[in-house]
């Protein structure tokens, strides 16, 4: 009994609560889920974002953001309260490439415009489920190909290579992976060794010192993120072979600019990281207002930073 | 000294025979030569002192324990079970000392545990399974219990006798009563043995392991005698004695030290007095008061659930009082905590061992220091070797029966665990003693000498405060009694008046007038 | 009974020594067996510089399941080691990055808040579950997220470096191939073997991991010793921030996620009781050896990453299940 009063009156609450959210201005809303907060990354977006909307001044903005990189529920949660919300564009940064079809799919029909960034969602899922979305996102797989050959070039031919991966699982620990082979190949690196220490830096650390005592000959190694760069760094400074062993990582994180002033870090890549959403949010709105729907791949800037490049 | 004396019922053969039956425990020799046989529809007693080796021949009978030697026949096949499930499947039904309830579930739900009634979808069927142990219940008696409490909310009378009606629920050629009366009340003891004279007339052969002899001559018909290990004696009741049995049990004469009565100074000044003490738990709003003086010995009787243990309890602290207060040599005190009250003198041995007594993975020492570790301390460092010094020394004292101070308490028997308790308290020189229960599960050797280190603290001027439920044990230690009925003192007894009928009318007092009601 | 006894104290001091070296011995001798196969299957694993990473990386661990020991002893658990050290970790890193302090008392300055950090956490959560009688499990698992909160939010989720240069070599020196990190995390083990069994403050506490009702009933303020296993713990992960900073030269609020869980194995695998009141220091020394050799010996050995994870998971079976063998064997 008075559990079903309790929800009578979150019912009533809620409905009376809905026009007072106020859409009321003519202002189109934009909601956008992000991945993990607690990643600097995607903080750094989403302040990229909301700077954007408190700048441009014509659109509202709703974020929603998860607990941790794999809380798939939290996202699908959140993109079926904008359906009921009715707002008008859904930007959304996938943590699960197949998992997310089926909501956004629903998100469409409800004819909400969805723009799909920073990680793509699978070619197949959508197409089984009968999703045509165009992806807006930097190309992992390119940058990686970027700070690969950059390390191919510093080393030079038969070089003993080493790839430190990130979460097994995720798209663009994936691609990354895809883009530093690319390099081994082109570059014709020998690869010894390629093992994930999940975007972590302790773990990167403690895997790339025992990878170094099982391949003392190591030359360079290939870090998925700057986090884990941070701890291959580290790991070459305790084992005093500082300057003899290359390092490349991506993202271009605040912590690693020193490493790339002592040119302890080769290079790194920069995805622009901060414009991503803002981005993305551009292009929903553009669609929002009558454009021409996106299609394919809209890439998005990437460049690759230098160790030499950084004063 | 093994007799085997012609039976009145010579033409039947037995249904369980064991031979030489004998186990060891690393370097312990728990069993060695045991011969027993058990014949259909008798009631055969096994008496020991704790630590004879009546437990570890149940769990062999059980399937907990395998034999090292020795053969075990039953019905005229070798029997050798290796688990409690064999053991149950050949007709073999035992009710442990400890309990083996499962106190959130219902009593329902534990009687009928090992076979559960289901429907065709697999799931409980709850009004099968309530009929079912609203049989059982009622066939021992127990009308008065709804089979869909929870077993935790029951008193320990009541748990022992559902039980017993879980055992009941096997097809039983064999039921094994390890210690069944320890925890009832005479009333419930009756109602136990009306269940058992219905079960031999059933054919069902029932060993019956109690300490209380009285019990042993009410209901048996034949009973062994085990010392050390070995089975000593084994004969018809009716050609024995109690003081043959006990001499055969510890092997010397110990009825003098059970008997012997005190010189009691009366004149001894006031230790304790209580003014309307009421603990949380009493409906009794104008709780209990009363004085208890240096050298004395006064006892508590009453029924389970009379309130005699949360008196305790609220004198020590253990449970804060919710009215009333408290004199120590005639100034008040309001005790926050155990450790005040223990500050102040005061030593609780509580009823249950395992449960609030000892910490029976720990060695002996460290539970004898462990109110204590002051004295075998400096700075908040352990002296190991003065703690190992005064174990020994108290262990002297109180004819502790221990391997080395360092082996944990569980490997003591029952007695010498209860003696340990006791150390732990006398380690810290306390004034004021409350004991509850202080014989309970132990043997007729340890009950003497435990009895004789009380009657020697009360010599030594400290003051006594004994609950037990062994109407006998307190008739033979107190200088007074005081009767609690419903959380109150209903009678008050002085050692000239003492009779088991007048503490027992104080006891029903209450209980009748509810009955009435 | 007596003479006898008298007469034996030297013999019997030996063989109780024997038993609980027996007792230590079991883990022991897995740790020795794990050595021997890492160093008869792989070329490296006895090199002295592998051996100077295997002992770095058993650091943090080793030194978080020291506190946890404390905890799990008396029954507890503790949830939150991992998302307190995150929170240590950003409050000593943000102190260490103030401007104006120079580098020597900038890095005392950050270790005492990193200790301070975690003694106050484990104050709340001693405090919370004995006061309200909470079981530890659920109110860690509060101060897990709360920590983790706090660490994000003390930071906005960015990471900080740049420590004082000193600090950083501190954190890669070695003493004949021992990182000075290792032996810090040495001293930390020995005082707690010391409390644990010397003191009257360690008996109580395994009394209570035992049989709490009893140690309360013998006088003892269950309260204050359970708060203070906590308060023990939250510091040992103080001190496991600052080690943690000091080897890895960053803080971070995302760092030491999933530490508690590894924590807790080295606890158990060193043959600690979870329900508490049985197990000891040393054991937990050799438990985190364990998991620190076999991280080592796994990517030594060039085994899959998904591999190396499910042969972690069945040797901490493993582990416990010899654990109970042991236990019957030196209980007969």
């Amino acid at each position: 009994m008075k559990f079903a009063r309790f929800i009578a009156a979150g019912i009533l609450a809620g409905t009376m609560l809905m026009p007072a959210a106020g859409y009321a201005a003519d202002k189109p809303v934009v909601g956008l889920v992000m991945k993990s907060l607690a990643n600097e990354f995607f903080k750094n977006m989403l302040e990229g974002a909301k700077a954007d909307e408190a700048k441009r001044g014509d659109y509202t903005l709703k974020a929603v953001g998860m607990q941790s990189e794999t809380d798939v529920e939290t996202q699908i949660n959140a993109i079926e309260s904008f359906i009921t919300e009715k707002v008008d564009a859904i930007v959304v940064a996938p943590s699960d490439s197949r998992a997310l079809v089926p909501p956004i799919k629903r998100a469409m029909e409800a004819g909400i415009t969805v723009v799909n960034f920073d990680v793509a969602l699978d070619e197949k899922a959508k197409e089984e489920a009968g999703v045509k979305l165009a992806f807006v996102g930097p190309d992992n797989r390119g940058g990686a190909k970027l700070a690969g050959d950059a390390l191919a070039k510093k080393l030079g031919e038969g070089a003993k290579v080493v790839i430190i991966e990130g979460n097994p699982g995720a798209d663009n620990a994936a691609q990354r992976k895809l883009g530093f082979m690319d390099s081994v190949e082109a570059g014709k690196l020998d690869l010894l060794d390629s093992r994930t220490a999940h975007w972590e830096t302790e773990e990167a650390n403690t895997l790339f010192s025992n990878m170094l005592t099982a391949h003392p000959d190591i030359q360079g190694v290939m870090a998925a993120n700057d986090s884990m760069a941070l701890g291959v760094v580290k790991a070459i400074d305790a084992a005093g072979k500082t300057g003899k062993i290359q390092v490349v990582g991506f993202d271009n994180i605040p912590a690693v600019q020193p490493l790339l002033k002592e040119k302890k870090l080769l290079a790194t890549v920069d995805q622009f990281g901060q414009q991503m959403a803002a981005d993305a949010i551009d292009k929903a709105l553009k669609v929002v207002k009558g454009g021409a729907p996106l299609e394919g791949w809209v890439k998005t800037d990437i460049k690759l930073i230098m160790s030499e490049d950084v004063k | 000294m093994i007799e085997n004396s012609s039976s009145p019922i010579k033409s039947v053969e037995p249904l369980l025979q064991l031979s030489g039956v004998a186990k060891r425990f690393g370097g312990v020799v728990a069993l060695n030569g045991v011969s027993f046989d058990l014949r259909p529809g008798e009631v055969h007693a096994l008496v020991g002192e704790n630590g004879a080796g009546k437990s570890t021949l149940i769990k062999i009978l059980c399937g907990i324990l395998q034999r090292d030697a020795g053969t075990i026949m039953l019905g005229g096949v070798p029997y050798d079970p290796h688990t409690p499930g064999d053991a149950k499947l050949a007709g073999i039904q035992v009710v442990h000392q400890e309990f083996n309830l499962l106190p959130y579930l219902s009593v329902a739900e534990n009687i009928c545990f090992e076979d559960l009634p289901r429907n065709r979808f697999g799931i409980v069927d709850r009004r099968i399974l309530h009929e079912r142990a609203r049989k059982a219940l009622d066939s021992i008696g127990l009308a008065d219990v709804d089979v869909r409490r929870p077993v935790a909310s029951l008193g320990v009378a009541h748990r022992q006798l559902v039980e017993i009606a879980r055992a009941l629920m096997g097809e039983s050629r064999i039921l094994v009563l390890d210690e069944p009366t320890a925890t009832l009340t005479a009333r419930e003891t009756k109602r136990l043995f009306a269940i058992i004279a219905a079960l031999k007339a059933k054919g069902v052969a029932i060993a019956f392991v109690s300490h209380h002899l009285n019990e042993v001559f009410e209901i048996c018909e034949r009973v062994t005698v085990l010392r050390n290990g070995q089975s000593v004696m084994t004969c018809d009741i009716s050609q024995t004695t109690p003081d043959q049995l006990v001499s055969n049990m510890v092997g010397r004469q110990l009825a003098a030290a059970m008997a012997a009565t005190r010189e009691v100074d009366k004149s001894g000044r006031t230790a304790l007095s209580l003014h309307q003490l009421r603990h949380p738990a009493s409906p009794n709003e104008s709780g209990v008061s009363f004085d208890l003086h240096y050298g004395e010995m006064l006892g508590i009787a009453g029924l389970v659930g009379s309130g005699r243990t949360e008196l305790l309890r609220s004198i020590f602290a253990a449970d804060i009082p919710q009215s009333g207060s408290l004199d120590r040599d005639g100034k008040k005190v309001s005790y926050r905590n155990p450790k005040d009250a223990i500050a102040d003198g005061i030593g609780f041995v509580t009823e249950d061992r395992k449960e609030e007594g000892l910490i029976l993975d720990m060695p002996i020492a460290a539970n004898v220091t462990l109110a204590n570790l002051k004295a075998v301390s400096r700075y908040g460092l352990l002296n190991k070797r003065d703690e190992i010094k005064l174990t020994r020394e108290l262990g002297a004292d109180i004819k502790l029966k221990y391997g080395r101070p360092q082996d944990n308490a569980s490997t003591l028997s029952g007695g010498n665990q209860q003696k340990v308790v006791l150390a732990k308290w006398l380690a810290n020189n306390p004034r004021i003693l409350l004991l509850d229960e202080p014989t309970r599960g132990v043997d007729v050797g340890a009950k003497a000498e435990i009895y004789a280190l009380l009657r020697a603290l009360a010599d030594k001027g400290l003051a006594l405060l004994v609950v037990s439920s062994e109407l006998p044990e307190l008739i033979t230690l107190c200088d007074r009694i005081l009767v609690m009925s419903n959380h109150r003192i209903a009678g008050e007894l002085e050692r000239q008046d003492f009779s088991e009928e007048r503490i027992l009318n104080f006891a029903y007092k209450d209980e009748r007038s509810h009955e009435y009601q | 009974m007596n003479t006898s006894d008298a007469s034996l104290p030297g013999q019997m001091r030996i063989a109780t020594t024997t038993k609980t070296i027996l007792r230590e011995a079991g883990i022991g001798i897995a740790l020795l067996v794990l050595i021997l196969v890492f160093s008869t299957t792989t070329q490296h694993f006895l090199t002295a510089s592998n051996v100077t990473n295997i002992l770095t990386q058993v650091t943090i661990n080793l030194i978080l399941s020291i506190g946890m020991t404390f905890v799990i002893l008396i029954g507890g658990i503790d949830l939150s080691v991992g998302s307190v050290l995150a929170f240590c970790a950003v409050v000593a890193g943000t102190v260490m990055t103030l401007p104006g302090l120079d580098p020597s008392t900038a890095v005392i300055l950050a270790t005492l808040s990193a200790v301070a950090g975690g003694i106050a956490f484990g104050l709340l959560n001693g405090f919370i579950s004995a006061y309200w009688v909470i079981p530890s499990f659920i109110v860690t698992l509060g101060t897990l997220n709360i920590a983790r909160g706090a660490a994000l939010q003390v930071t906005n989720a960015s990471t900080i470096y740049s420590f004082p240069p000193a600090f950083n070599a501190f954190g890669s020196q070695t003493l004949y191939g021992i990182p000075l990190l290792f032996l810090i995390a040495l001293v930390l083990v020995a005082i707690g073997w010391f409390v644990l069994t010397k003191t009257v403050f360690g008996r109580v506490l395994y009394g209570i991991g035992n049989n709490e009702e009893a140690v309360r009933l013998a006088g003892h303020n269950v309260f204050i010793y359970k708060i203070a296993a906590f308060t023990i713990c939250g510091g040992a992960v103080g001190i496991g921030a600052i080690i943690y900073m000091a080897r890895l030269n960053i803080a971070s609020p995302i760092i030491g996620i999933g530490f508690e869980l590894n924590a807790i194995a080295a606890v158990i695998i060193g043959g600690t009781s979870l329900s508490g009141g049985r197990g000891s220091i040393v054991g937990t020394l050799l438990g985190a050896c364990i998991i620190g050799v076999l991280a080592n010996g796994l990517v030594l050995l060039g085994l899959s990453d998904f591999m190396r994870q499910m042969i972690t998971g069945f040797v901490i079976i493993i582990a416990v299940i010899l654990d109970k063998y042991r236990e019957r064997l030196t209980k007969a």
